[in-house]
């Protein structure tokens, strides 16, 4: 990524409405061509953050650097961005071919060569021709979410701007539009900027992902850095299950006061003092002795939730409950209220700070 | 427009809308100096300031009785449209049902009909059917523009009544009585209040209908309009602004009230 | 058939205290000339009598005053409506309170303030004479000022229409237009104005119907400038005791109004417009 060179460059952009600030000084340079998530729960300041880049929101202080010009004070209708907003924004009063070639008909593109632009993007969009007439009341959910993009990309913007538009979805047309936008976005090579707030949508997408909380950006990277380095306790959990156990430093152990024991950590981290330690529920096994493991746990099978190809474990170990995910085929049975043995080897967990 | 910033567009904004609300009460402002004048006509400025016209349009018993009519048709008004047209916003908002669309129509006629000819009209009908004119004949005259300005005001508060609610009631077994009483009334009452304010409000300062359908009943703004083209007295700037003092205050607190209302609402959900 | 029931009490209403009167009307109009009852045989000399009249010229002067009354009504409402719905924020229950209230005063005393603004020796020229020493001729009884007292008395019937078509713009398709590279004008143009038209419409509408129907603007204002045809038609139900030819005018002027009503109603869903979803 970094052999890229950058499009955007943020530095120290901050928005404040009176004396709280929404995004807080952020930092960020992004590639040209990637795709870019930002990941956060509501109220995080996602959603101010890509206004202020869309020009539709004025930052408090720091620059918004796009190939080398700061754009601050450029209003949205001059920025060569687009956004594809979370209510799609359509035009009711118009139709599909009117709704594409509005950004044409708005710079004086002549009708015939409007009428081919977008004929060809329904086509890019895998949207038949003939909904070029078609009213944009008419269209199901995921039809009028290719009419949007296929507006965005008519504009033929530097970059593309998403406020979580699949956020309205079912699952499963979610998960087919995910993958077609990662095609669209292979297919023009253009930059995407999206935002979300779910990991899960983050992470099929994105070439690299910020997760951004309070309006900070708190870590940075791709998917895979994310999942497997969460940096905090707070990036952690926002990957969905994840066993947490609050531990601290003394004599060169690692000691869980809750479980008054310690455990083997993964290495530790320089001037580690207290934090959390964290496991995947796929990482946890059960086992049928104590040696079978690095670290180990006796508890309770509480109850036991079946996801589609995996079942999940709820485990309760003295004021603590534990999750552990096995694949259908590999999961054991196990009667309720069982005593099991769980655990992990020390290279499957993480240790993070508060 | 384009080039200028949206902080200036908006203080244009601001500036075009008081110059509009001060053009709009200079009247007003006029009619209460003219109350103010100690002597028989109105000149300006002012050369005897004095409230003696007040003191006598107050001691006039002509003007108590003006008052009871007015207030008599406009109470009357109130009570009946209010009933009525709760019942009509329903059908209006609340309900699919297969005359709707029509029925909302028909609803809006009166509304958008010249009201002196809407006065006339109905004084050819109580005259072909017999009826004696009095301040009654007024109040269903009044009622006729009235219940559907009414229905709508409420029929807005109806858009956002979720009809989910009255399921869930009846569902938990309250008999549809008790739903209309429990749920329905409670979550539409500032409508309601609305609705009524409108109703009292607007039939109170009626003059095209009331002129026509009062027979020897006389109400205020009749009584304003005869003085103003015969028989001038300050006595005609104090009463108009009286009844347009007492238009604004019942209209500020029947706002307070709802704000209160609300207010309270905010802070028992807000914990 | 819950809708109907509930609406019952309300079309029983109408159907007593709105459409037989106006049927009332149509059948006093066929009355022979300065009748009081409807038991005569049916005649069309009241239709006849205006015809060769000239009731056609107050006819005109209140088609033409209305249709100014709209377009000044539309230039001086369309800021505050978009201020109403986009710019007040907090304030706005505030200011449209302020423009609710002169709606409860009978017109008749505000166009009386009016006179006595600009009566001699009223409040404007007063001021004029007794500070800057200027004297001048009053503009009362002229026709713009009729014009004036119209497009005053019917603000608020302009403005809430048209703020309800105005808050009816979502703001992320203005936003979208701009995002687009739309200018202003251009976001004005081809997104606001095309989703607001239905509020709009219909505030153009009421002010015409109530504007054509006016009549004390011209009383008071206006002197005998102008005699409206409302006004023709209260000559003839109350000076000239000719009930039939009244109610044929009165029916002439219905014609007019309900037609153009009928019309524009029918091309609307008034749901979307007062916010069903």
């Amino acid at each position: 990524m970094s052999q890229r060179p950058a499009i955007l460059v943020l530095k120290n952009l901050t928005k404040s409405f009176g004396k709280f600030n929404a995004v807080d000084g952020v930092d960020l340079d992004i590639a040209d061509g990637e795709f870019f998530t930002i990941v956060g729960p509501s109220g995080s300041g996602k959603t101010t953050m890509i206004r202020m880049l869309a020009g539709m929101e004025p930052a408090t202080s720091g620059d918004i650097i796009l190939r080398g010009e700061r754009i601050n004070d450029v209003p949205a209708n001059r920025r060569p961005t687009c956004m594809v907003f979370q209510s799609l924004a359509l035009f009711p009063h118009r139709t599909v071919g009117e709704n594409i070639e509005f950004p044409l008909k708005i710079r004086g593109v002549p009708p015939a060569a409007r009428k081919e632009k977008a004929l060809a993007l329904l086509r890019q969009l895998r949207l038949p021709e003939s909904y070029y007439g078609k009213s944009v009341l008419k269209c199901s959910g995921g039809e009028r979410q290719r009419v949007a993009l296929a507006r965005a990309l008519a504009f033929d913007p530097e970059i593309l701007f998403f406020d979580e538009p699949l956020s309205a979805i079912d699952y499963k047309l979610r998960k087919t539009l995910e993958k077609e936008l990662k095609d669209i976005h292979r297919e023009t090579g253009k930059t995407f900027i999206y935002i979300t707030h779910s990991l899960e949508e983050a992470m099929v997408m994105s070439d690299r992902i910020g997760v951004m909380r309070a309006g900070k950006l708190v870590q940075v990277g791709t998917p895979n850095e994310i999942y497997s380095a969460p940096r905090d306790k707070f990036v952690s959990e926002f990957m969905g299950d994840v066993n947490v156990i609050p531990v601290s430093l003394a004599g060169g152990k690692l000691i869980s006061a809750s479980f008054d024991r310690s455990f083997t950590p993964p290495g530790l981290p320089d001037g580690f003092a207290s934090g959390h330690l964290v496991i995947r529920p796929e990482y946890m096994r059960f086992l049928d002795s104590p040696d079978d493991a690095e670290n180990s746990l006796s508890g309770r099978l509480y109850n036991e939730y079946a996801l589609g190809s995996r079942i999940q474990y709820q485990i309760r170990a003295g004021d603590h409950v534990f999750i552990v995910e096995k694949l259908r085929q590999q999961a054991p049975a196990l009667d309720l209220d069982q005593s099991v043995l769980i655990g992990w080897d020390a290279k499957d967990s993480v240790l993070v700070r508060d | 427009m384009e080039g200028m910033s949206r902080s200036g567009r908006h203080a244009l904004i601001w500036a075009w809308t008081i110059a509009v609300l001060v053009f709009l009460y200079i009247p007003g402002l006029c009619i209460f100096l003219a109350s103010l004048t100690a002597s028989r006509y109105f000149q300006f400025p002012i050369q005897r300031w004095g409230l003696d016209w007040w003191r006598k349009t107050f001691d006039s018993i002509e003007v108590h009785q003006l008052f009871k009519t007015s207030i008599s048709i406009a109470l009357a008004v109130m009570v009946i449209a209010v009933v009525i047209a709760f019942f009509g916003a329903l059908a209006f908002a609340r309900y699919n049902w297969k005359g709707r669309s029509i029925y909302q129509k028909l609803v809006l006629l009166p509304i958008f009909f010249p009201q002196s000819v809407l006065g006339l009209a109905l004084l050819l009908w109580f005259n072909a059917i017999g009826l004696e004119l009095s301040w009654k004949t007024a109040v269903f005259a009044h009622l006729v523009w009235i219940i559907p300005v009414v229905t709508l005001v409420i029929s807005i508060q109806v858009y956002s009544f979720d009809p989910a609610l009255e399921e869930a009631a009846f569902d938990l077994g309250a008999t549809r009585w008790q739903v209309l009483r429990e749920v329905t009334l409670p979550v539409l009452l500032p409508g309601i209040v609305s609705g009524s304010l409108f109703a009292f409000l607007l039939s109170w300062g009626n003059f095209p209908l009331s002129l026509f359908t009062t027979g020897a009943d006389t109400t205020i703004p009749e009584y304003l309009y005869a003085k103003m083209v015969a028989g001038y007295t300050p006595g005609v700037p104090v009463l108009g602004t009286v009844s347009t003092l007492g238009a604004a205050l019942l209209l500020l607190g029947g706002y307070w009230l709802i704000a209160m209302r609300r207010r309270q609402k905010n802070s028992r959900e807000g914990s | 058939m819950a809708g109907f029931r509930n609406a019952l009490p309300l079309i029983i209403f109408l159907a007593i205290g709105f459409a037989a009167p106006l049927l009332a009307v149509i059948g006093y109009s066929f009355m022979p000339e300065r009748s009081f009852g409807l038991l005569h045989p049916p005649t069309l000399e009241n239709y006849a009598a205006i015809f060769n009249g000239n009731s056609y010229i107050s006819f005109g002067w209140s088609l033409l005053l209305a249709v100014l009354t709209v377009a000044f009504l539309a230039l001086i409402c369309y800021p505050i409506a978009y201020g109403l719905a986009r710019v007040f924020g907090p304030w706005a229950p505030v200011i449209t309170l302020l423009f609710t209230i002169p709606l409860f005063v009978s017109e008749n005393v505000r166009l009386y303030g009016w006179l006595l603004f600009f009566i001699k020796n009223g409040v404007l020229l007063g001021t004029l004479k007794s500070v800057f020493g200027l004297e001048l001729e009053s503009w009362l009884f002229t026709r713009p000022m009729i014009l004036l007292g119209m497009v005053y008395v019917y603000v608020p019937f302009m403005l809430f229409p048209m703020t309800l078509g105005v808050s009816m713009v979502p703001n992320e398709t203005r936003e979208a237009a701009l995002d687009l590279g739309a200018t202003r004008w251009q976001v004005f143009r081809e997104v606001e104005l095309p989703l607001s038209m239905p509020g709009i419409v219909i505030g153009f509408l009421l002010t015409f119907v109530l504007a054509v129907g006016a009549i004390a603007e011209a009383k008071i204002l206006g002197g005998q400038t102008v005699i409206p045809i409302t006004h023709d038609i209260e000559i003839a139900f109350t000076y000239a005791q000719n009930w039939p030819l009244g109610a044929a005018l009165a029916v002439l002027l219905m014609l007019v109004v309900g037609i153009l009503v009928l019309f524009v109603l029918r091309r609307f869903d008034l749901d979307a417009v007062l916010g069903r979803r």
